[in-house]
């Protein structure tokens, strides 16, 4: 079977732009494509990302992207999972190119959040949930994460104050990422007094709204080689659905990421005592306690300590560094970019481009990206240089 | 596989699980083989995929499972906030959401409730698709 390998990335700028989003998908592509032909003599089908057409009432996005590289005649689609849908174009991709369908398949992402304003945009993520009940009782998607905040601090030992400090440790990151929309460090001051927005939420706990685009160039490790360019493995993917309504689920036992990360560890041959550094769907803070859990980094109830050094940390967590990028917290979180956002930064730590964020010594990387509130559907890569064991 | 003969009338589907709501019965699929509580009711389980859900009327008293207050509401909610919403788990088993008729304040994890319908108002008609245009609106009353 033919190995998947990523072979480039790219990436527009991240925040508020003044793009609309096919014009951001070029500017990444531009970037992914810059040291190799041109995406029409390489690119065999294209997959997007894109969560909403509220926000630009725009469909047929696969169609439209496709075109504005160049490409016609080409498999191309949309691929819908709300904030998951970037890893599942990336999921997409890579099946293709291991089942042998094609050598080069393009997984890119694109968001224009900013177009509707920010009523705008809490509408259309609102849509990520049940209709008949959660819709309809006026949940957004900060107090559907309050309440599984709510239930993880009245579970375990953390505080308000924990979930403060994985804010200011991705902010920390975040500072070090010159891709990142907050490249700027914050006190835990800050998180603590910012904005209500859904107790115990407050501003500083939530991702924030942006634009943004992302292009990854998924080929066989042949054609990679062809090409000349750094490779990352991608070893393990796996995805798994959950109940779409939050109160049905386990609320502090993400049970689909859980079984996303063991289907990817598994494919790799690995446990997530091999992973180096991974990069989770931090779009609210208690986010990355659950998700640290789920990954099998964390001992249950411990997850919080996500942002202390290994050494701080209760017994039984793993080594691993989290979301080096500044996560979705800090680095963004353009909806239908952000799974490959997330490649795009474990590519670049993999290849030795990571900059002063570097993680030292790293060649493993989980990628978990959820979509829905938490593990509605929730997608994890295994990202590697080291040998197939 | 049966349910070929699914109708509005029948409690699997939304319409009639509200139909029965409006009237205050708050109908709750069982599982026949794992005992599994499905709100609303549906066709299957999600819990072992069995297709056997017996449709039962279900306690409408509960206790609350988590809450928060919601600041940021989406554009049809705007008029209400900040309101509280929260899961509650029911007496006689499964969870739902809803809001709840109470000041963040005053509610705590573990506060009984029981749930309340009425019939949309007019803000809420007004917001609602062709088909949910008459379905009532729960929320949970503290007892």
């Amino acid at each position: 079977m033919p190995k998947p390998v990523i072979a480039s990335v790219g990436a527009s700028a991240l925040g508020r732009t003044d793009l609309p989003g096919r014009d951001l998908f070029s500017v990444a592509l531009a970037e992914a494509f810059d040291e190799l032909p041109d995406p029409a003599d390489l690119v065999e089908a294209v997959y997007v990302g894109n969560q909403s057409e509220s926000y630009e009432h725009q469909i047929m996005y696969g169609t439209l992207l496709a075109e504005w590289a160049g490409l016609r005649h080409v498999p191309a689609e949309r691929v819908e999972g709300c904030a998951a849908a970037g890893a599942l174009a990336l999921r997409h991709a890579v099946k293709d190119v291991r089942n042998g369908e094609h050598e080069a398949v393009l997984a890119c992402g694109v968001e224009k959040m900013t177009a509707a304003g920010t009523s705008g945009a809490t509408d259309a993520l609102s849509a990520a949930f049940d209709r008949a009940i959660e819709q309809r009782s006026g949940i957004t998607a900060p107090s559907q994460y309050a309440l599984l905040a709510k239930r993880y601090l009245h579970e375990t030992n953390a505080t308000e104050h924990d979930l403060a400090e994985i804010a200011v440790k991705n902010h920390a990151n975040a500072a070090r990422n010159p891709r990142a929309q907050f490249p700027k460090e914050i006190d835990v001051a800050t998180v603590l007094e910012s904005d209500p927005i859904a107790p115990p939420l407050k501003l500083y706990d939530c991702a924030p709204v942006g634009d943004g685009a992302a292009a990854i160039l998924v080929t066989t490790a042949e054609l990679a080689d062809d090409l000349d360019r750094p490779q990352v493995r991608v070893a393990g993917s796996g995805a798994s659905a959950n109940n779409i309504a939050v109160a049905e689920r386990d609320m502090t036992d993400i049970a689909g990421a859980r079984i996303a990360a063991e289907t990817a560890y598994e494919e790799a041959g690995i446990d997530a005592t091999d992973v180096d550094f991974a990069e989770v769907h931090d779009a609210f803070t208690v986010c990355e306690a659950l998700l640290a859990e789920a990954a099998g980094f964390a001992p249950a109830g411990t997850g919080y300590q996500s942002y202390q050094s290994p050494a701080e940390r209760a017994d039984g967590w793993t080594d691993v560094q989290l979301s080096p990028s500044g996560g979705l917290k800090a680095r963004g979180h353009p909806i239908g970019a952000t799974g490959l956002l997330q490649a795009l930064e474990a590519y670049e730590q993999l290849t030795g481009a990571a900059g002063d964020r570097a993680v030292e010594g790293a060649e493993t990387a989980l990628l978990l990206n959820e979509g829905g509130v938490a593990d509605a559907v929730t997608v994890g890569h295994v990202l590697t240089t080291a040998e197939a064991p | 596989m049966t349910d070929g003969d699914l109708d509005a009338a029948d409690p699997r589907t939304l319409p009639g699980f509200f139909d029965a709501l409006a009237d205050g019965e708050l109908l709750g699929g069982v599982c026949a083989d794992c005992g599994q509580v499905l709100l609303p009711p549906r066709p299957a389980c999600y819990g072992c995929g069995s297709r056997a859900v017996d449709v039962e009327p279900r306690s409408r008293e509960g206790q609350v499972f988590s809450y928060t207050e919601v600041h940021t509401p989406p554009p049809a909610f705007e008029a209400d906030a900040p309101y509280t919403v929260a899961v509650v788990e029911l007496a006689d088993g499964g969870r739902l959401l809803g809001r709840v008729a109470a000041d963040y304040a005053d509610v705590a994890i573990g506060a009984s409730v029981e749930l309340t319908v009425h019939e949309p108002t007019a803000a809420e008609r007004e917001v609602a698709l062709d088909y949910e245009t008459d379905w009532p609106v729960h929320i949970f009353e503290p007892r």
